[in-house]
C-alpha cells in the first residue's frame, strides 16, 4: 500500500509539468494580451517596457522564468493586477473555495445517503417516488438556476440569511446547499440502487431469516457494502465542489478560486491561470489518491494496485 | 462500521478547520460604504487607468492641484499659492507648509521631483502627460535609449527650495492645472519604497534602473499624502480607507472610515444594497437599472457622462485582406451616418435616458463651447450620397462586417444598426461579435471595416476628445488622416486664451463630423444608485467623486 501510495505521489510532478506545458501553450495561442485593459491603446513602448519587466516579452523568456519561481512555490506577480503576487491571491482564495466546497460534499453525502438508503428501504412507495422525482430535479438544474433561486428567495425575499458575509456556518448555508443538490441528487440515486441491490442479496436474506431486525440489517450489513459506489463517487464529486463553484460563488459573491480562475482567462493574466490551473490539477490529483487509498481502507478486498484500476 | 464511520467524522473535521482557516475578524463599522464594480486594478500612480483606480487615487493622494468636489475645476491641491507666468508656461509651486505624509514625513518639493522621475524612466499609459513639461520627451526617450547617459537635469522640473518646486512647459497648456491633479502627477515617498527597490537591477545598471516591486502600494506599505491612508486591502474583496491624520485639510474629510466593497456581479451589488447598509453604488447600469429607470425611482440618479458611444469607420484606403475599403470614400461614410435613427437604439436598448448624438465631444461638456450640427438623419440624402458613391440602393456594395465585442450592449445595438443600413440603404453588412481582448486588437490594428467604439475624457479640456484623430495618434483607430483638423488641434494647443482655444476645438470637431470617421451614436449616461442619506455625490459627467466630502447623513446613524 505504501508502495502504491509513494510511486503515485512520484509520478505527481511528470503530470503536474504536462499540464504545465499544455496549458502553457494554450494560454500563449491565445490572442489578446494582459496589458491592454481598456479601449485606449498604450503606447507600444510602455508595453514592451512592462513586458520586459515581467519577463513576458516571449515565450521562450516566461518559460525560462516562471517555471523555475513555481518549483520555489512563487507563481510571480498577476499580470493584469502587478502588485498581487498570484501566490496570494491563490492562497486567500483557496481555504474560501475549500471551505464552501466541503460543507456542500458533507451535506451532499450526509443527505444523498440517507434519502437514498429510505427511498429504497421503502421501494416503490410514495417516499421513494419522491426522492426520485427530487434527484431528476437535482440533476437537471444547473447550478445558476438553483442557487439564483436560493438568493432569491432565502436572501433577498424573506431575509432568512445575510448577503455578503463571509465566515460563519450562516454564511455558507446557501452557497453550500446550491452547490450540493448536483452531488446530493446523484448520490442518492447511486445509494438507492446498491442499496435495493444488496437487499436482495442472499447473505441479507440470511440474516433476516435469523432473526435480525431490519434495522439491524440495513445498519450492520447492507449500508456498508451499498456504500462502495457512493465512496468512489466521492472523489469525483470532491473535485465537482472543490472546482466548479464559479457560479455560485458569483451568484453569492464569495471570494474563492472559481472566480479568479475565469477572470484571469478572460484578463489573458498568464501567471493567475497557469497558478490556478497548476493548483486545481493538484487538488484532482491528491484527490483521486485519496479516492483510491479510501476505497482499499473500507475494503480491504480492493487491490487497487493491481492493473487495470480506476484512476 | 467503525471504519465506515471514520469518513464521515474526517470530512466534518475538515470542514471545522476549513471553516477556522478562512474565516475573518470583526471590526470597527465604516462610515461609508459603497459597492465597487471589479477591483482596483493597481494603486502605483505610474499604472492608474480606470476610473475606479483614479477615484481611490483621488482619495489617497492630492497633486499640486486637485478637484473641486462639485465642479470638478483644478483648484490648488497641495501646493498654496501657485505663480503663474504671463505666458502660462512657467508654474512655480509653493508646496503648502502644512502638507504632509501618512507617516508624518514632510511634503517635500523632491518627492514630487522623485515620482515624476520615475514616470518618464518606467512609462506608464499616462506618461506621455508629462511630455508638457520641457526636456520630458527627450529625457523618456534618452532613458529607454540608452538610459546610462540620459540626463535628467535637461528636464525643467527644478527644486527652488525644500518647499518650491518650479516646472517649466514647451508651450502654453490650458488645461495643464487639470492634469497636473491627476494621477500622473502624484508624488512618491521614496524612503518608504525603498526596500521594494531592486537593488540587483540597481547594481548591475550602475545605479540608473530603479525598479520597485509594486508591493509598496499595498497596505501597510503605502505612503499617501491624501485626505486618506489606505488600512486595508483585500484582493476582490473589500479596501478600507482611514482618514489620514497629517493631512493639512482634514477638517474637511467628512467620513473618517470609508469601505469600498468589490463586487463582479451587479445582482448581487443590487441585492446588496436593497438589504440596507450600502450608501452608494456607482456604475449601476445595465438590466437592473433599466427597470428601475422605468419605475422612476428616486434613489437612481441618471445624468449625462462625459462619453460617447460610436461606431467607427476604417478610412484606410484598402481593407485589411487587402480589397478595396468602401468607407474610405466619405460619401459612404457619411450615408452611413445618416440612414440611423438613434433614438430608437436608446428608447428600446439601453434605456436608461441616454442622448441620441451627432457630435463627438458631448454636448454642454465645456461652459461657452458651441457644438457643431455634425450629420442629422436623413434617409432620402443617404440614399443619395450611397448613389453617388456608386451603389444606388446599395448594389454591388461589397461585403463588409461590423465588429463589435460581445459584453453589455453591442450586440443588440449592432443588430438593430444592421437593420437600419438594410432598410435604409440597401446595405446588408455581417455581424462579427468576437471577445473583447481579440476585440481590441482588431480594432487597434483597423483589421476591420465597422466597429463599435467609445471615449471617454480624462481630463476638462476638449484636447481629450480632439487629440484621439489626430493623425500621429495611437488610438486614431479609423486611419482617418487630415491636415486642416491636425492643424487645428495644434494651433488649439499653442493658444493660451481660454475662448480663442474653444473656437479652434469647434471647427476642428466640424471638420471631424462632416468627415465622418466615426458615426456618434449617443452620450453616455452615469448612473448611480444611493438614498438620499447619502450627500456628497454630485452629479458631474466625468463621475468623478472625491471621497473626501461624501457622507452618509448623520440622522440615519
Amino acid at each position: 500500500m505504501l508502495r502504491f501510495i509513494a510511486i503515485r505521489l512520484l509520478q505527481f510532478p511528470l503530470i503536474l509539468a504536462i499540464i504545465y506545458l499544455v496549458t502553457f501553450m494554450l494560454v500563449w495561442v491565445a490572442p489578446g494580451d494582459p496589458f491592454t485593459r481598456t479601449d485606449k491603446k498604450i503606447d507600444p513602448a510602455v508595453i514592451a517596457a512592462v513586458k520586459e519587466r515581467l519577463h513576458a516579452s516571449h515565450w521562450y523568456t516566461f518559460l525560462g522564468y516562471y517555471p523555475l519561481l513555481m518549483i520555489q512555490g512563487n507563481f510571480g506577480p498577476s499580470l493584469t493586477y502587478e502588485e498581487w503576487p498570484v501566490s496570494k491571491i491563490i492562497g486567500d482564495a483557496i481555504p474560501v473555495s475549500v471551505t464552501l466546497g466541503l460543507y456542500a460534499l458533507v451535506v451532499a453525502t450526509g443527505a444523498g445517503v440517507a434519502i437514498g438508503t429510505m427511498a429504497a428501504v421503502w421501494r416503490g412507495g410514495p417516499f421513494d417516488w419522491f426522492s426520485l422525482s427530487v434527484a431528476l430535479v437535482g440533476i437537471s438544474l444547473p447550478s445558476f438556476v438553483t442557487a439564483s433561486i436560493l438568493f432569491a428567495v432565502f436572501s433577498v425575499t424573506v431575509h432568512w440569511f445575510p448577503i455578503g458575509h463571509w465566515g460563519s456556518l450562516r454564511d455558507l448555508t446557501l452557497p453550500g446547499l446550491a452547490l450540493s443538490l448536483a452531488p446530493m441528487a446523484y448520490i442518492a440515486r447511486l445509494t438507492r440502487v446498491a442499496m435495493i441491490d444488496v437487499l436482495s442479496s442472499d447473505y441479507i436474506r440470511t440474516a433476516r431469516a435469523k432473526g435480525l431486525s431490519r434495522r439491524a440489517v440495513v445498519w450492520k450489513h447492507a449500508l456498508r457494502n451499498a456504500l462502495l459506489p457512493v465512496l468512489s463517487f466521492l472523489g469525483p464529486a470532491a473535485a465537482a465542489t472543490l472546482t466548479g463553484s464559479f457560479i455560485v460563488e458569483k451568484v453569492f459573491n464569495i471570494p474563492g478560486l472559481g472566480a479568479h480562475f475565469v477572470n484571469s482567462v478572460l484578463n489573458r493574466d498568464q501567471t493567475l491561470i497557469l497558478g490556478a490551473v497548476m493548483v486545481y490539477s493538484l487538488f484532482l490529483l491528491a484527490l483521486n489518491l485519496l479516492v483510491d487509498v479510501g476505497y482499499a481502507f473500507v475494503d480491504p478486498r480492493i487491490d487497487v494496485t493491481a492493473k487495470g484500476m480506476k484512476s | 462500521m467503525t471504519r465506515l464511520l471514520l469518513i464521515p467524522a474526517v470530512m466534518l473535521a475538515l470542514l471545522g478547520g476549513a471553516m477556522v482557516w478562512s474565516g475573518s475578524a470583526v471590526e470597527k463599522k465604516a462610515d461609508f460604504t459603497f459597492i465597487n464594480r471589479g477591483e482596483v486594478t493597481s494603486l502605483d500612480p505610474n499604472r492608474m487607468s480606470w476610473m475606479q483606480d483614479i477615484r481611490i487615487g483621488y482619495a489617497l493622494w492630492e497633486g499640486l492641484y486637485t478637484i473641486d468636489p462639485v465642479t470638478l475645476d483644478a483648484i490648488p491641491g497641495s501646493a498654496f499659492p501657485i505663480d503663474v507666468s504671463a505666458d502660462k508656461t512657467v508654474f512655480t509651486f509653493h508646496i503648502r507648509p502644512d502638507a504632509r505624509w501618512t507617516n508624518g514625513d514632510d511634503l517635500l518639493a523632491s518627492d514630487f521631483i522623485f515620482a515624476w522621475k520615475r514616470m518618464l524612466e518606467v512609462p506608464g499609459e499616462y506618461t506621455y502627460l508629462l511630455y508638457y513639461i520641457k526636456g520630458a520627451k527627450e529625457y523618456q526617450e534618452a532613458f529607454a535609449n540608452h538610459f546610462a547617459t540620459a540626463d535628467f537635469s535637461k528636464v525643467m522640473i527644478q527644486e527652488l527650495g525644500p518647499k518650491v518646486l518650479k516646472v517649466t512647459l514647451v508651450h502654453p497648456v490650458a488645461p495643464f492645472p487639470d492634469i497636473c491633479a491627476m494621477p500622473a502627477f502624484y508624488p512618491l515617498n521614496e524612503k518608504s519604497m525603498n526596500k521594494f527597490l531592486d537593488r540587483k537591477t540597481l547594481e548591475k545598471t550602475g545605479g540608473r534602473i530603479h525598479q520597485y516591486d509594486l508591493a509598496f502600494t499595498l497596505p501597510p506599505n503605502l505612503v499617501t499624502n491624501g485626505p486618506y491612508e489606505l488600512t486595508k486591502w483585500e484582493f476582490k474583496r473589500r479596501m478600507r480607507l482611514q482618514a489620514n491624520k497629517y493631512y493639512w485639510d482634514r477638517a474637511s474629510v467628512k467620513s473618517p472610515i470609508v469601505d469600498q466593497l468589490s463586487a463582479d456581479d451587479i445582482q448581487w451589488a443590487y441585492a446588496k444594497y436593497e438589504s440596507g447598509g450600502i450608501d452608494w453604488i456607482p456604475e449601476f447600469d445595465g438590466e437592473i437599472a433599466a427597470e428601475l429607470y422605468k419605475r422612476h425611482r428616486r434613489d437612481l440618479h441618471v445624468f449625462p457622462a462625459f462619453g460617447t458611444y460610436f461606431y467607427s469607420f476604417n478610412c484606410q484606403p484598402k481593407l485589411s485582406d487587402g480589397r478595396p475599403n468602401p468607407f474610405a470614400d466619405v460619401r459612404v461614410r457619411q450615408a452611413f451616418c445618416m440612414a440611423i435613427d438613434k433614438r430608437i437604439i436608446v428608447d428600446t436598448i439601453t434605456r436608461l435616458g441616454q442622448i441620441p448624438s451627432t457630435t463627438y465631444i458631448p454636448v454642454g461638456s465645456f461652459p461657452h463651447y458651441v457644438s457643431p450640427p455634425g450629420l442629422k438623419m436623413d434617409f432620402a440624402a443617404a440614399k443619395a450620397l450611397l448613389a453617388d458613391a456608386g451603389y444606388p440602393q446599395g448594389k454591388d456594395f461589397p461585403p463588409v462586417s461590423l465588429l463589435f465585442n460581445n459584453e453589455s450592449v453591442h450586440g443588440p445595438i449592432a443588430e438593430n444598426i444592421r437593420r437600419q443600413w438594410l432598410d435604409h440603404l440597401g446595405v446588408d453588412v455581417k455581424l462579427e461579435g468576437i471577445e473583447i481582448k481579440m476585440f481590441r486588437e482588431r480594432l487597434h490594428n483597423k483589421d476591420y471595416a465597422v466597429a463599435r467604439a467609445s471615449w471617454y475624457g480624462d481630463y476638462n479640456d476638449p484636447s481629450t476628445f480632439t487629440d484621439k484623430y489626430k493623425p500621429d495618434s495611437e488610438n486614431n483607430d479609423a486611419g482617418w488622416v487630415n491636415a486642416e483638423y491636425a492643424a487645428l488641434c495644434r494651433a488649439a494647443d499653442y493658444e493660451p486664451d481660454k475662448e480663442k482655444r474653444l473656437v479652434y476645438f469647434q471647427k476642428a470637431e466640424n471638420i471631424l463630423l462632416n468627415e465622418a470617421p466615426i458615426m456618434p451614436i449617443y452620450t453616455y449616461v452615469g448612473c448611480y444608485l444611493f438614498p438620499d442619506r447619502s450627500t456628497g455625490i454630485p452629479l458631474n459627467p466625468r463621475q468623478m467623486i472625491v471621497l473626501k466630502s461624501v457622507q452618509r447623513a448623520p440622522a440615519s446613524r
